[in-house]
């Protein structure tokens, strides 16, 4: 059995807020598993503990209670950040780097010297398309391109875990298209990714699974297609079909005893199901 | 897939690189440029000033040279390491940095072996021009010397004046001033992990810098000022003296400017006064930094 890219047991966070009575429960009891390949969407409302169970999962922030590990070793340990590569919310980076010193700055940190380091980060600038901005400081980069570069530096040291928070916010359509087949090949190199993001519709064509959080907890999680599904309703595409055909089987549909909804494709989008999921549980 | 690489606990190139950045950062900082440029202003302008003081001109200059370096490194360390982890924060280049296989121990060797450079090449710049300046005014004497002394008494009256110039026995009192720089930079680097802003840290840094200055003088008063000295004001007084740095012990550098040689045991003996302080204040600014959430 291969082990989890990601494996979340139990866990829980509470911080202190000075000169308050109540701390703040920012986690609760949070257990879940991303297999290594996996494409996972963390999804949930501003504050519902994303964020804190990402840095957890780093080693930024120590749990109160339960326990992170990745492929198998603890997040605590600065080993285990041998196969994470992070880019953070709105990515800030050395505004005096040029794009080439930036992603050799990171790959060092990453163990990496010399002609190796240098050939990985004129490759990955090729991947993500800046090599013409190598030679020009971050100052005057754009945000899509500050997306880029940040994902490039997540690249540099090989991660077998790529944690992204928010990678296309902020970014033009096209930026963000782009961006998104980057993170499939990713997953066609068989790299594991925890995608955090508020934009759902890209969250369901990436993602093979989700989970939802709200205050704190887990509620909800499984394959995108497993948790969209309308149960009593079925879909039945059609290509160059006739009016006579459809109105035949609209027919027959209703000589048996059930009943047509619409003729038009069912929209039943992820947008939908995490909004109702969240706003019930108000 | 890529395949899972062997962890070392320490690496020498990720706390060279977090230096190098370190040290390009602060290069870039406006008050470095201007701290740097006015103490090399005052320094450098010494040479005019001399005219106006009755003392000898060279140690005029030995005087106003060294504590202007004393003063400026101190000042540069401090601005310059009050904010480094605050402004990391805040950007979040922190996460980015931490997120890779960096431990917070090396992130913070790396951050202050940046300071440290910065330093280094301050104090030597300083010195550079210091020793320029020295030189100048004493090539000047000179040439007062050979046309208004007479003849049979000018070699006395050089070699004088040469030992009033730039020796040898200003090195230890150069590197001393560096050494205080330093110390008071991890130290500052230890409040900026406590605190949570740069101008709490500066002030905080400030007030431990005077208490360094006068500790030594006041539990001096205290011991030896006759009467009783009750047993609390000796332990007070010796908590005191562990905590703060007695920075007063730098002043040799006073004794060396007016030509004294500082011996080297006494020169190795206020060193690693300094460099056990350094040593302190770092692990414990680790022991803080690694239980702090970020």
């Amino acid at each position: 059995m291969s082990l989890s890219a990601i494996s979340i047991q139990n866990l829980s966070k509470v911080f202190d807020v000075p000169f308050r009575r109540e701390p703040v429960q920012a986690v609760t009891n949070l257990s879940l598993e991303v297999p290594s390949g996996e494409v996972y969407g963390l999804l949930g409302p501003n504050g519902s503990g994303k964020s804190t169970t990402m840095k957890i999962l780093l080693g930024l922030v120590a749990p109160t209670s339960g326990s992170t590990s990745i492929f198998g070793v603890r997040s605590t340990l600065v080993e285990s950040r041998e196969d994470v590569g992070f880019l953070p919310e709105n990515p800030y980076f050395y505004k005096y780097l040029t794009g080439l010193e930036t992603l050799l700055f990171f790959g060092k940190l990453c163990g990496l010297a010399g002609s190796t380091l240098r050939d990985k980060a004129h490759h990955l600038l090729k991947t993500v398309g800046l090599s013409d901005a190598a030679d020009r400081r971050l100052g005057g980069y754009s945000k899509g391109m500050l997306q880029r570069i940040g994902l490039a530096q997540a690249l540099v040291g090989d991660p077998r875990l790529l944690v992204l928070d928010e990678p296309t916010a902020g970014v033009d359509p096209a930026g963000s298209h782009d961006i998104r087949d980057l993170i499939l090949g990713f997953k066609a190199q068989g790299i594991t990714v925890l995608l955090c993001s508020h934009l759902l519709n890209q969250v369901q064509e990436i993602c093979d699974r989700i989970g939802v959080m709200h205050q704190g907890a887990l509620i909800a999680e499984g394959r995108i297609d497993d948790l969209i599904v309308v149960p009593n309703q079925t879909e039945l595409v059609l290509e160059n079909a006739s009016p006579d055909l459809l109105h035949a089987l609209a027919q027959k549909a209703v000589d048996s005893g059930a009943r047509v909804i619409d003729e038009r494709r069912a929209h039943a989008d992820l947008e939908r199901f995490f909004l109702n999921i969240t706003r019930n549980r108000r | 897939m890529p395949a899972a690489h062997k962890h070392s606990p320490f690496s020498l190139l990720r706390v060279s690189a977090l230096a190098h950045n370190t040290l390009l950062e602060l290069v870039r900082l406006k008050v470095f440029y201007f701290l740097l440029l006015f103490s090399l202003l005052v320094i450098g302008s010494s040479i005019f000033t001399v005219k106006f003081s009755f003392q000898n001109p060279l140690q005029v200059l030995k005087d106003v040279g060294l504590g202007a370096m004393s003063i400026f490194s101190w000042l540069l360390g401090l601005l310059c390491t009050a904010s480094l982890l605050p402004k990391d924060q805040e950007d979040r280049t922190l996460y980015t940095i931490l997120a890779k296989p960096v431990s917070r121990f090396e992130y913070l060797l790396g951050k202050l072996s940046g300071v440290f450079l910065l330093l280094t090449l301050s104090v030597l710049m300083m010195s550079v021009v210091f020793a320029g300046v020295l030189g100048l005014r004493e090539q000047q004497e000179i040439i007062e010397l050979t046309q208004t002394t007479p003849a049979e008494q000018l070699p006395q009256a050089l070699e004088t004046l040469r030992a009033a110039a730039f020796q040898a026995n200003l090195v230890p009192g150069i590197l001393l001033i560096l050494l205080k720089a330093l110390l008071c930079s991890t130290l500052t680097l230890l409040l900026s992990t406590i605190a949570t802003s740069s101008v709490f840290t500066i002030l905080t840094s400030v007030v431990i810098y005077l208490i360094g200055h006068v500790q030594g003088i006041a539990r001096e008063a205290w011991l030896s000022g006759g009467g009783d000295v009750s047993s609390l004001t000796r332990v007070l007084s010796a908590a005191v003296a562990l905590v703060f740095p007695d920075l007063q012990l730098f002043n040799v550098v006073d004794e060396i400017a007016v030509g004294t040689v500082l011996p080297m045991p006494l020169f190795l003996q206020v060193s690693s006064f300094g460099l056990f302080y350094i040593a302190v204040y770092f692990l414990l600014a680790q022991v803080v930094f690694s239980s702090r959430e970020l």
